[in-house]
């Protein structure tokens, strides 16, 4: 008996051992493998349905036959509304029908997708890494579209690499410190500081005089939150400093003597300390490790809180949680914490749809864009997706007047940085998110922590890296 | 006896064994050979030989997942299999509102993490959650520290979630391994004047051979690989101090590391291996003694 | 009955045993309030007014605010979403229960290489982490055109679950008496008639079993919905349920418990029916006659 149990565990192992041995072979040529799977997937694609066929011809051949297309989204707040827009342009014609697929994990999912060639006609998922290998189309010359938009939307849309445009954003979105006026006029406080030491001693203003006030509320349960505040703060300096295009350069092709993430008194070490010192004196929220963005909205329209960073997309959520504030809601930049730099706040593009490249249905895209971007639907997108419009022949109301003009007093009065899409693969804002986690629950001193975050970064850049030789 | 042995029955497997075939097994092996290449999901992949396996051994938080992973296990597996035995004990007799028990220990597993999530973040957060204003309302708001910010302690309720959560699955193996237990065994010990102990040492535990090999293995295999209870509670925070190797390979496989991720999925298949192997093995044995 | 053995045992007076049945009666419902306590929470939620803050006042003693249940139910179309589930649930229990008995079953008895090859592979793959297989897995969906439809869901929920229940099968098989089926093949039975006249009614505590321990996680199931289930109408619970809630996060707490509530109710009915119907067990007849 005895002798059957091991020959079962060796046979167990043996399993194991075989599977590996027997890819073991197969890994020799995995690369040959994908490229191979290709036209055999594309010939099962060819063989679907009848549908897909005729589809593909009418396709080109603009026949009249239906052509269905696939609308790909990870934008949760924009479902409904991008649903009635999908609903009427289907009524309005009967040859295109266009079908929206909403992902919560839309940036992990189309990447199987991509893997698979099963990929959506139109998405709003936009990754360097796919512009890279050639999988949106190229609508630079789309200028119907960029006629009504501004030059500078336009290249904010391009692709530093290439020049080419594979993406058209339809909105603006901004980001900085949301604050609450009634508090600031309580205590006096006429101007937000653009410098990080009267920022701190404008917190600590709030702190003595208001104890029942957390100062500056984080929500760092949410690694995306703590994420975009390095792209906002850090980096924007890095983006402020070097200038957009140049900024994205350096970040693209990984220049560190450019970039100097990792000095002791770069811009990394400086915001870790900064952060440090913020939570060392009690000037933000107890419980960053664990408090939500609900719990933000909460404590901010109740007034347990003085301001907190986000982008403009909050406003929604805070109008709904109270709609008084919408008098109370003051808009600031960011304050300046290296030596000589200015005040910044995020000014960047949103929405965008890109096309895919392999799409067999290129006019029933763009046909449906157009429609998607006349201005009677993008005044009602705007408005759903609390973003201004991108296009100059739109005017919508977005947002309440009164936070309208706080935001383009903030837009004036500091350097307007974008969003930085040329970070490396491997290293997202989440993961970035969960470095600074890690730095409030006490893992690194500022110096470690700037040294971590560049090796996470360069790690990040090395694999994408080596693949390119 | 033996000459009628052949017969249909001898393939009744190949049902299950075709299904699974399609679905799992020509995908694995289709999917394995991942391991050995750089792929990032994203440009096509390169062969690189072992150079993943390699890097994992070199690779600072996969190791101190490792340690996340056994440590949780550690405390995980036998709890839920002790928890779960007591459980079935207490529930295998008769008296009122039996089904409601039983039904109230399994509620907790039959909830979608999805749920569970936003049911934890309304009692556990510190200061704010049902639990902070139990123990204020007590005059002790002390007592609910900051039980998540911390690795030992949010190890800890991680542990203690899953055994509540799971101990029910466990339970309802342990009752089916209890309900063919013939009662007359049980007359013939008490006619022999045992003691309940000497009942369940010498009965009730050697018939419960088949369940508890069953819950052994399955609770091995499930602490091991834990994803949702930790995504839901902390999602592997503060920073990475929580992540399981689960979840790391997740976030390898979507992070621009897929080929990396396959190579540290083969390693947790190894990890699992071992203890479920050797746990076999002794169980056996135990079996045969 | 174990219990029995405790209370009926030697030097147990009338008293001491009146004071251990209370002392159950008390242990017993003290776990089930533990066991039910978050779901005491998600019902307070559920009955608040959709306007209330969680965090103000007394947070034990809702509003008893019923709106929110019809509001629930329309807003978040989880009628059309519980239904899928359900098809996709009875289909891939089916599958399991039927597919895995029969391989418990020639594991169990004919111990061929075939089958115990089957066996090993299933124990295995079980350890296998299934991130190994999305790509893979998703190509394969597309090409026998079985993303977006029931039944390819169905296939992929089954075939997660058939090694374990091949598991349990073989585990609750291996342990019947031999003796019965001997008789009835000396009878004139076929193997096959004699596994489905005999084994499996034999087998209904470990098919209620694995019908417990698998039915919720497909129910429940996300991770492969959100490949294979895309389309809007194709949603199951936790796709419906995890759209509604992100679309209110934040700001409608009270109807998305009221929701999830009712998201739950069908799964209690269902428990309920199960454990009743089929945890009777073999104590009441089979193995005795």
């Amino acid at each position: 008996m005895k002798r059957r149990k091991a020959a079962a565990l060796f046979m167990a192992l043996a399993m194991a051992t075989g599977t590996l041995a027997g890819c073991g072979g197969a890994g020799n040529q995995p690369a040959a493998e994908s490229k191979v799977s290709e036209p055999v997937e594309e010939t099962a694609g060819a063989e679907e349905t009848d549908d897909t066929q005729k589809e593909s011809e009418t396709g080109q051949a603009d026949s009249g036959e239906k052509v269905n297309i696939k609308l790909f989204t990870g934008k949760i707040e924009t479902i409904d509304v991008m649903n009635e827009i999908i609903e009427s342009f289907n009524k309005s014609q009967d040859r295109i029908t266009v079908e929206q697929e909403y992902q919560k994990d839309a940036s992990n999912i189309i990447k199987i997708k991509f893997a698979s060639d099963e990929v959506p006609d139109i998405m709003t998922t936009y990754e360097q890494g796919f512009v890279d290998e050639g999988k949106y189309m190229d609508i630079s010359d789309q200028n119907e579209w960029w006629d009504r938009m501004s030059p500078d939307m336009k290249a904010a849309c391009t692709d530093v690499k290439t020049g080419k445009t594979y993406r058209v954003c339809t909105n603006m979105t901004m980001a900085g410190f949301f604050y609450n006026k009634e508090i600031f006029n309580e205590l006096g406080i006429e101007e937000f500081p653009g410098e990080w030491n009267e920022f701190v001693a404008m917190l600590e203003k709030i702190r003595t005089e208001k104890p029942d006030v957390v100062p500056w509320f984080i929500f760092g349960s949410e690694a995306w939150h703590l994420g975009h505040l390095i792209e906002f703060i850090p980096h924007g300096y890095v983006k402020s400093n070097l200038g957009t295009i140049e900024a994205k350069k350096a970040m693209l092709e990984n220049d560190q003597e450019a970039l100097k993430f990792a000095d002791s008194d770069g811009p990394m070490a400086v915001f870790a300390g900064n952060m440090k010192e913020l939570q060392d004196k009690g000037l933000i929220n107890e419980d960053i490790l664990t408090a939500t963005n609900d719990n933000c909205v909460q404590d901010f329209v109740s007034g347990r809180t003085a301001m907190f960073s986000n982008g403009m997309w909050a406003i929604s959520s805070v109008l709904e949680a109270s709609p008084e504030m919408e008098d109370k809601i003051g808009f600031a930049p960011y304050p300046a914490y290296m030596q000589g730099s200015s005040p910044v706040v995020l000014s960047a593009e949103d929405s965008g749809y890109s096309i895919s490249a392999t799409t067999e249905h290129k006019e029933a895209c763009i046909e449906f864009m157009n429609f998607l971007f006349l201005p009677e639907n993008q005044q009602k997108y705007c408005e759903v997706a609390k973003a201004p419009s991108a296009f100059k022949d739109v005017t919508a109301k977005w947002a309440p007047e009164a936070v309208v003009s706080e935001v383009s007093a903030a837009l004036d009065g500091a350097v307007n940085i974008g969003f930085t899409n040329e970070k490396p693969a491997g290293f997202s804002g989440d993961d970035a998110g969960r470095m600074l986690q890690g730095l409030f629950a006490g893992q690194y001193t500022p110096e470690q922590f700037a040294e971590a975050y560049t090796d996470a970064w360069n790690d990040g850049m090395g694999s994408a890296g080596d693949e390119e030789q | 006896m033996k000459s009628r042995k052949i017969g249909l029955h001898q393939f009744m497997a190949v049902p299950a064994f075709a299904l699974y075939a399609v679905f799992f097994i020509y995908p694995l092996l289709k999917g394995i050979g991942l391991c050995f290449t750089d792929w990032d999901g994203i440009k096509a992949a390169h062969f690189v030989g072992l150079r993943n396996f390699i890097d994992f051994f070199h690779d600072q938080r996969a190791l101190s997942d490792i340690r996340t992973t056994v440590l949780f296990t550690l405390g995980s597996a036998p709890l839920l299999n002790i928890v779960g035995l007591v459980y079935a004990l207490l529930m295998n007799s008769e008296f009122r509102g039996k089904s409601i028990a039983r039904m109230c220990i399994y509620m907790p597993a039959i909830i979608s993490p999805l749920i569970m999530g936003y049911i934890w973040y309304f009692l556990l957060q510190p200061g704010r959650g049902f639990l902070y204003h139990f123990f204020d309302g007590l005059g002790h708001p002390e007592w609910f520290g900051n039980w998540m910010g911390n690795y030992k302690s949010a190890l800890l309720v991680i542990v203690l979630v899953n055994v509540w959560q799971y101990a029910g699955m466990t339970m309802v193996i342990y009752l089916a391994g209890l309900q063919g237990i013939s009662r007359d065994l049980y007359e013939a010990a008490r006619i022999d004047g045992a003691r309940w102990v000497d009942g369940f040492l010498h009965v009730t535990l050697p018939l419960l051979g088949p369940s508890i090999r069953i819950n052994v293995i399955t609770n091995i295999i499930g602490s091991l690989s834990v994803f949702d209870i930790v995504m839901s509670l902390t999602g592997g925070g503060p920073g990475y101090q929580t992540e399981t190797l689960s979840i790391y390979i997740m976030r390898m496989c979507y992070g621009s590391k897929t080929g990396y991720s396959v190579a540290v999925a083969i390693i947790l298949f190894l990890i699992v291996l071992i203890p479920v192997a050797a746990s076999s093995w002794l169980m056996r044995k135990k079996e045969e003694d | 009955m174990t219990f029995r053995i405790m209370n009926e045992g030697k030097g147990m007076d009338i008293e001491m045993k009146k004071i251990l049945c209370g002392l159950r009666y008390l242990i017993i419902i003290m776990i089930s309030l533990l066991c039910l306590a978050p779901f005491g929470i998600l019902l307070i939620l559920a009955l608040n007014t959709p306007r209330r803050n969680f965090y103000e006042g007394n947070m034990f003693v809702p509003d008893f605010y019923f709106q929110n249940f019809p509001d629930g139910w329309k807003q978040s179309q989880i009628g059309h979403a519980m239904l899928n589930s359900g098809l996709i649930t009875a289909g891939a229990i089916l599958l399991i229960v039927i597919l895995g008995a029969m391989a418990g079953y020639a594991v169990a008895r004919c111990k061929n290489k075939f089958n115990q090859t089957v066996y090993l592979i299933f124990l295995c793959c079980m350890m296998v982490p299934g991130i190994i297989n999305t790509v893979p897995l998703y190509g394969l969906m597309i090409r026998l055109h079985a993303v977006n439809t029931l039944w390819g869901m169905t296939c992929v929920c089954a075939t997660l679950a058939i090694p374990q229940a091949v598991f349990v099968f073989t585990g609750f098989i291996r342990a019947l008496p031999m003796e019965l089926e001997e008789a009835a093949v000396i009878d004139g039975c076929s193997q096959m008639q004699v596994f489905w006249k005999i084994i499996l009614p034999l087998l209904k505590p470990s098919v209620s079993a694995v019908v417990i321990l698998n039915g919720f996680g497909i129910w429940n199931n996300y991770a492969q919905a959100a490949f294979f289930l895309q389309d809007r109408a194709k949603h199951n619970v936790p796709q419906a349920l995890s759209i509604y809630f992100q679309q209110f996060a934040g700001a409608r707490w009270n109807i998305m418990a009221a929701t999830a509530v009712i998201a739950i109710v069908p799964v209690v009915i269902v428990f309920l029916l199960f454990q009743k119907n089929l945890m009777r067990g073999l104590t009441d007849g089979a193995l005795k006659g």
